[in-house]
């Protein structure tokens, strides 16, 4: 009799302890999504592309800064390897072009061309030979890609940056997620040819050495603007606008080392007090005796820096001293600041007056010489024509013909000032103007600067075979920071 | 309390009995001492009692009733009343005294020698006495094969490694998981050391092969206190434990203040000299110089005053006020633990609660821990063949503020210790505002990198607000005699509310906070349920079967949002509608999986000799893709009483082999962000640009057909007990082989992704345990008993993914897997460092520093009980593996290393450059290496270095790593973990006391260490940890 009564409650508790849950249904993340629009992609390559090229250790192994709180690798030449991360970047434009074909959107296809473009020669400017035929598709199989010769990466870039803006001319499709130029077609074709006249310049040393006719593919670009138009304004430029909110700001805002550790270097504010250039009072804060003296802000003699090339231990006391200048205050109190660089007009306008220099273009250095110090002059604001003509022809700045690459380089070298990446690394290596100063007897590597970085040692344990052979085809010394690429040879 | 009892009794006596007679006793054992706490209880009824200190017992009963004695490890004896006054009994010790019955896996209680695999045992008793911040810290040195680190810093999860696995051991309560032990999240504080009866450790794959995958790495079974049939108990036990001094804190230098090369001047706090880049290398302290006003060195600092003519900051004295710097900024913490807890049982039903507080004051000023429980439990048997038991536990962890960890600005010895020179005084910084920008400008020596400590402790808020509920219920219905229905369901039920409160000019790593306020909010709710038949049938008295089969269920859900501002307007108004950006930030998540589950077992017993078990399961799981994600898997263990087959010599008390072997499979991974969904390849959401969304393919591919992985694993051991079980050694080997293991495989940067996840590479594990017990003496008055545990293992490579040469921790097939490899400096052949312009130049290539893993885990426990007194002594430690000290490294290259304060020093100070590192420099010659760091050709010639730099600058770029194993040291350490000396008030004094039992003792724990490692305490990882604390303290224990 007992049990009857007990049998209700065990039922009860039998099916309110044991539920069920149907597993299919819970194979699904509700937090991400499997499809992506190619916008959404298109966007973050963007990002990736043009707001990141603020680079404080290139600003130190461009002897614009100087950093006194530890001996950076960068100020003193003993870097070593570098990292394939870019090749992040190539994934997603592939990922791009997937999501592309996949909605029938071919003009995020074409862009996709450009940012590969981009950021293979990024990579490759690095190192020498590596991998494009056969990177980033992983989802293909390939999960050791061989290295391709230098020669061809360029070769193909530049293959691909011409199609693009052939390609780009012909669509009808539009633009979305456009954070760049809002969509302009002709914008991004004009970019993507000012872009591939950079690459050709950067074959400079190759004229005559190529399977790539670099001369002649630079005249075809510039002479037909009407089918490879090419930037005409700082309107144009590849610049990205900084947004005062969190993750969209300078990337140095708020950035305490950069107020407190780092100080302008001093050949480079010798040489821009030299110059009598009035970009200095954008770039530096007044040294604080200077300030102590009452000297005004447009004083060249409130200006100093300390040299990056001395010994670290030689920094210290000189910062104490008050004759050292430090970085505007701009830099990591404006949210803003300025405008991220991809690509300026001033540096074209310089490619250009170096293209007219070596004769591959016709017509005078002179107009884009100074159309580019002009550029770059209301890149910070300088806007008076007066004073810039003034600075046009002080000595120095004004062309005499004798060292007109080193003058160009040495206005790209302060045009460049913190903006587009490590460029004017690799223009001062291939050029060798401006000469960087190691004077002061604290670099490493014996004094030299090195040509390139180390392959990253991941490549060791993952991609050991093919590393080899492109160590062994380039560098008979091995990999080493002092060796030499085809780029440059 | 026992006036009440009594009427209690008194009622009951009145309403149920007549003719009641007294009956007086004492129990002891066969050497003739007294046995304290011996249930006694006359049978059928809820009328009990307990034998005193002295083994005496007086209990009312009737002519005709039972009375039963019972105790653990003695055969429970029942005499019967008929005209007796006097009972005197010696009990019997249960003739194997392995009779012992503990919790194995899914809460089914077994005999220990039927077990076939290892597992120990911890006494709840052991975790009332001393309070560690959690029960689990209780366990360090008492199990062998289990390894828990303790943190130094207030509210952070011990570190447990069972059997080298880490952070991955399965939890249980009453047979259900804690949430989150399969993902390594497993809420470590929700358990409080009052309300647990036993632990015991499963400690490897076939003990705890029936939870599945779950329980794969082990458990941690936790049984909780429950009624017991007879009398009721009430009992209270107090603690409070101190933490008056350290044990472990860096000893840093008090010679040289803030400043680089010997110069220091304080400007704005904010670099425009000297003073900002924050190191450690300034001027002496307390220099003498008779130019100054003081008579010593003046420089200006943070704290000077102002020349109200000049506006200028005023020279003060450069003196060495903070000397004290640690011992005046930390407090003395405390733990303070309360417990009432209730119980009553008869044979019908069992009933308990317990309500307990652990309240713990961090040594950082305004930080502490609350954590509450209140529990209920109860069992009832409302028919003969149905049992009901269920139990369910409020748990409440709460606090305002608990510290922030890891090496930065943000943790406290970084700001109060690493980088603040002896010339500030802590206690100068308790005014932390500056004057004139209050909430909005802390007032600190450098306002760049570094916090004040006041600031950070009274502005900087972490809350945790966490409430839990757990609890289980279970049924048990006969349904013909041996055939019985099991149904049981657990849950885990928590909600979580967090808040960072960040007042403006903080300093997080790189750069200086507008303020800022994020609140999180999770919650999480998860079910266990079980439902079985389970069926007992003894065909013999020497073969009898206990078999069940069952289906179980597993299901999670588990809710994430957060919400951030993007800087505050208003200073130190902590809400998202104060945001000064535009936009908020916030995340949301939802995750559900589930596990269904079949599963059986069987023990078979032949002869109470030789024991056989066989398990099965079979697994369905949501994270895996279709078609892989049903999967079987066995296990068969067995244990033979070797001294049953014989007849053993006296010497022999008992001796048992075992031996199993278990298969797991898992198909759970999870990769720390996509929780059960981290084997689906999805998109990422990005960075929203200026209003314009953007998303990313992540850095990992995922194998879409991704299997489990599977443990193989096979153990033997032995349990011997000698000389009346006055010796006992237990051995435990084991075998463990892990396949088609699911982890990141690492592919070419260049193929566009940094990883593959594969079923990628197998690994193996071998271990062996030892415990040793001993009672070296045994008298009527004085016991010692002692116990000896030691555990050893090694984990190596046994296949690779995709055959490659070496794992991305550089590791070849057929070598241990704790590798450490690292960035060192260039050698010649000699082992030389080589030197360029006086510095040690880098070597491009990691190479190998030494290995990681212990080569022994020991611990060691005595207990002395002399008369009323009971004295208990712990030591543990580990020997061997190295182990990164960042304290260490920071304080050689900050310039706070006691190690730094010399010749060389002075002489930097003094602008001169006379330190020459030990090496060689390269005279000619040149070396190049293959592709793999191997020199393929080497013609440098050497010649001693002998170029002198300055001192300062060799640390600031080396941190004088080369002399220092690169900061790599042995973890080799012994430490005085627990002393506790008890006096338990015996009957004569419990007679005038409204007590059944009392005891008193004195506790310690953390008393003592000894390491090769300076400055840190090993026992846990170094990134930059709190000083270990010393505790001391009272528990009172006392039942009604």
């Amino acid at each position: 009799m007992k049990i009857y009564s007990i049998k209700p409650l065990v039922i009860l508790l039998t099916i309110l302890l044991v539920g069920c849950s149907d597993i299919d249904a819970l194979q699904d993340d509700p937090n991400r999504t499997v499809n992506a629009n190619p916008e959404l992609l298109f966007t973050h390559l963007q990002i990736k592309a043009f707001s990141s090229n603020v680079s404080l250790s290139a600003a130190l192994a461009n002897r614009q800064l100087t950093n006194v709180d530890g001996a950076s690798q960068y100020q003193y030449y003993t870097w070593q390897r570098g990292n394939f991360n870019a090749y992040d970047n190539l994934k997603q434009a592939n990922e791009m072009t997937k999501e592309a074909n996949r909605t029938n959107q071919d003009v995020y296809r074409i862009l996709a061309n450009f940012f590969k473009s981009y950021f293979i020669v990024e990579i490759s400017q690095q190192f020498g030979d590596v991998p494009y035929t056969e990177a980033a598709k992983l989802t293909e199989g390939i999960n050791q890609p061989v290295y391709d010769t230098q020669e061809s990466i360029y070769l193909q870039v530049l293959e691909d940056l011409k199609m693009a803006s052939t390609e780009l001319a012909a669509t009808n499709e539009t633009i979305s997620g456009d954070i760049i130029y809002g969509g302009d077609k002709l914008k991004w074709r004009k970019l993507i040819n000012s872009y591939a006249l950079r690459v050709l310049m950067s074959l400079s040393t190759k004229e005559g050495q190529s399977t790539i006719d670099v001369a002649e593919r630079f005249g075809a670009i510039v002479n037909n603007p009407s089918q490879f138009p090419i930037f005409e304004s700082n309107e144009d430029a590849g610049f990205i606008n900084y947004v005062d909110t969190d993750k969209n700001r300078y990337p140095l805002n708020r950035n305490n080392s950069l107020q407190t550790a780092y100080y302008m270097e001093k050949t480079f504010v010798d040489k821009l007090i030299n110059l009598r250039d009035p970009r200095l009072f954008a770039f530096a804060e007044r040294t604080p005796n200077g300030v102590a003296n009452g000297l005004a802000e447009d004083d060249f003699n409130a200006y100093g820096g300390l040299l990056g090339s001395a010994p670290f231990s030689d920094l210290a006391v000189p910062a104490t001293e008050g004759n050292a200048s430090r970085i505007k205050p701009r830099y990591y109190e404006d949210p803003i600041n300025e405008q991220g660089v991809l690509m300026g007009y001033a540096e074209l306008q310089f490619i250009l007056a170096e293209a007219a220099e070596r004769g591959w273009i016709s017509g005078d250095v002179a107009p884009f010489y100074e159309a580019g110090i002009t550029a770059s002059m209301n890149y910070y604001g300088i806007e008076d024509e007066a004073s810039i003509n003034t600075y046009l022809n002080h000595t120095g700045v004004k062309l005499t013909g004798a060292n007109t690459i080193a003058q160009i380089m040495t206005q790209k070298h302060i045009a460049l000032f913190l903006n587009t990446g490590w460029h004017i690394f690799y223009e001062q290596r291939r050029t060798g103007f401006p000469v960087y100063d190691t004077s002061g007897g604290g670099t490493g590597n014996g004094g030299r600067i090195p040509k390139r970085f180390m392959y990253p040692e991941s490549e060791i344990n993952n991609n050991n075979t093919n590393l080899e052979a492109a160590i062994s085809r380039q560098y008979s010394a091995g990999d080493d920071v002092n060796a030499t690429m085809w780029l440059i040879n | 309390m026992k006036v009440i009892i009594n009427f209690f009794v008194l009622y009951l006596v009145v309403f149920t009995t007549y003719s009641q007679e007294t009956i007086s006793g004492m129990v002891q054992d066969n050497t003739g001492v007294p046995l304290a706490g011996v249930t006694v209880l006359i049978e059928n009824t809820t009328q009990g009692t307990a034998t005193d200190f002295d083994g005496n017992f007086t209990i009312e009963a009737q002519k005709g009733d039972n009375i039963v004695f019972s105790y653990i490890g003695f055969k429970t004896a029942r005499i019967a009343i008929t005209n007796q006054k006097t009972i005197n009994l010696t009990m019997v010790e249960d003739s194997e005294q392995l009779s012992e019955v503990v919790v194995t896996a899914l809460g089914i209680k077994k005999e220990k020698k039927a077990l076939g695999y290892a597992s120990q045992e911890v006494a709840g008793n052991l975790l009332e006495k001393t309070k560690e911040p959690t029960v689990f810290g209780n366990l360090t040195g008492r199990v062998a094969g289990l390894e828990v680190n303790n943190s130094t810093d207030l509210f952070q999860d011990p570190k447990i490694v069972l059997r080298g696995r880490t952070n991955k051991t399965l939890i249980v309560i009453d047979g259900i998981p804690v949430d989150g032990s399969e993902s390594g999240n497993t809420d470590y504080f929700k358990v409080l050391g009052d309300d647990v009866a036993q632990v015991n450790v499963l400690k490897g794959t076939t003990a705890s092969a029936l939870y599945g995958a779950r329980g794969r790495n082990g458990a941690i079974m936790i049984t909780t206190k429950k009624g017991k049939s007879g009398k009721i108990n009430v009992a209270l036990n107090v603690s409070t434990m101190y933490q008056p001094s350290f044990i472990r804190s860096p000893k840093v230098q008090t010679v040289y203040g803030n400043g680089n090369q010997g110069n220091y001047a304080y400007i704005d706090g904010s670099g425009s000299g000297t003073e900002g880049g924050g190191w450690i290398w300034g001027p002496r302290v307390d220099q003498e110089d008779p130019s100054t006003p003081s008579g010593l060195f003046e420089t200006t600092q943070y704290n000077s005053p102002t020349d109200p003519v000049t506006g200028e900051l005023i020279p003060i004295p450069f003196t060495s006020r903070g000397k004290d710097n640690i011992k005046n900024f930390f407090r003395t913490g405390y733990i303070r633990s309360v417990n009432a807890s209730a119980d009553w049982g008869s044979d019908k039903s069992t009933f308990r609660v317990s309500l307990s507080n652990v309240y713990q004051q961090g040594i950082v000023p305004n930080t502490d821990l609350n954590n509450v429980s209140f529990s209920l439990a109860g069992s009832m048997k409302p028919a003969d063949n149905v049992n009901i038991s269920g139990s369910m536990t409020y748990n409440k962890q709460f606090t305002e503020n608990f510290p922030e960890i890891g090496y930065g600005p943000t943790n406290y010895l970084y700001n109060l210790v690493l980088w603040t020179g002896v010339d500030v005084d802590v206690r100068d910084l308790k005014n932390y505002w500056r004057e004139g920008q209050e909430g909005v400008q802390q007032r600190h020596f450098n306002i760049s990198y570094y916090n004040n400590p006041y600031f950070q402790a009274y502005e900087y808020q972490r809350g945790y607000d966490k409430d839990n509920i757990y609890g289980n219920l279970s049924l048990a219905y006969e349904l013909v005699p041996n055939l019985t229905l099991k149904a049981r369901s657990g849950i885990n039920v928590w909600s979580l509310y967090r808040t960072f409160k960040e007042p403006k000019s903080y300093i997080g790593y790189g750069s200086k906070s507008q303020g800022n306020f994020e609140q999180q909010d999770a919650n999480l709710f998860d079910i266990t349920s079980d439902l079985g038949l389970r069926y007992e049938a003894k065909f013999s008295e020497n073969f009898s079967l206990e078999t069940e089969v069952a289906y179980a269920h597993y299901f999670k859900k588990q809710i994430y949002n957060s919400i951030s501002t993007d800087g505050l307007t208003i200073p130190g108004f902590y809400n998202v509608s104060n945001n000064l950006g535009s936009t908020l930030f916030g995340e949301n998540r939802e995750e559900k999986s589930a596990i269904q589950s079949f599963y059986a077992y069987a023990d078979l017993n032949f002869y109470n000799t030789f024991y056989l078990s066989l398990t099965g399961r079979n697994d369905k799981i949501s994270a895996l893709p279709n078609g892989n994600n049903s999967y079987f898997y066995p296990s068969i263990s067995g244990s033979l009483i070797v001294s049953e087959l014989f007849s053993k010599p006296s010497w022999l008390t008992f001796a048992k082999l075992r031996g199993g072997f278990s298969q797991v499979r898992d198909g759970n991974y999870n990769d720390n962000s996509n929780g059960p969904y981290s084997l689906l390849q999805a998109y990422g959401s990005g960075t929203i640009w200026n209003g314009v969304p953007s998303s990313s393919a992540l850095n990992v591919l995922i194998n879409p057909n991704v299997r489990t992985e599977i443990d193989n694993t096979w153990e033997i051991g032995a349990d011997l007990r000698f000389f009346n079980n006055r010796l006992g050694i237990d051995l435990a080997y084991y075998n463990r082989l892990t396949e088609d293991t699911i982890l990141r495989v690492p592919a070419s940067d260049a193929s566009g992704y940094a990883f593959r996840l594969e079923n990628g590479g197998s690994t193996r594990t071998k271990g062996i345990e030892a415990i040793i017990n001993a009672t070296p003496l045994k008298s009527e008055t004085f016991e010692w008993n002692t116990s000896l545990n030691l555990s050893h293992y090694r984990d190596y490579q046994v296949s690779i993914f995709g055959d490659a040469e070496r794992t991305k921790n550089y590791v070849r097939v057929g070598e241990r897997t704790d590798q450490i490899w690292d960035n060192v400096y260039q050698t010649n052949s000699e082992g030389e460092v080589v030197y360029e312009n006086g510095f040690p130049v880098f070597d491009p290539f990691k190479r190998f520093i030494g290995h990681a893993a212990p080569d022994l885990i020991y611990g060691l426990s005595n207990t002395f009980k002399y008369k009323n007194f009971s004295l208990s002594l712990l030591f543990d430690g580990r020997l061997g593996g190295y182990m990164y000290s960042i304290t260490n490294q920071k304080m050689w290259w900050g310039g706070k290393h006691p190690g730094t304060v010399n010749q060389f020093r002075t002489d930097a100070n003094n602008g001169e450059s006379t330190y020459v590192g030990n090496g060689v420099v390269v005279t000619g010659g040149t070396v190049t290496y293959d592709v793999n760091g191997n020199i393929t050709s080497d013609t440098r010639t050497y010649a001693p270095n002998t170029e002198a730099i300055n001192y300062i600058t060799y640390n600031q770029t080396t941190s004088d790593r080369q002399n220092h194993n690169y900061h790599y040291y042995v973890r080799d350490y012994i430490k005085l973990r627990e002393v506790t000396l008890t006096y338990n008030f015996g009957k004569a004094t419990l007679d005038r006391l409204p007590f059944s039992d009392a005891s008193l003792s004195f506790v310690g724990r953390n008393l003592w260490l000894s390491s090769t490692l300076e400055n840190v305490d090993p026992e846990f990882n170094d990134n930059l940890q709190a000083p270990a604390t010393r505790s001391l303290g009272l528990n009172l224990n006392l039942k009604f």
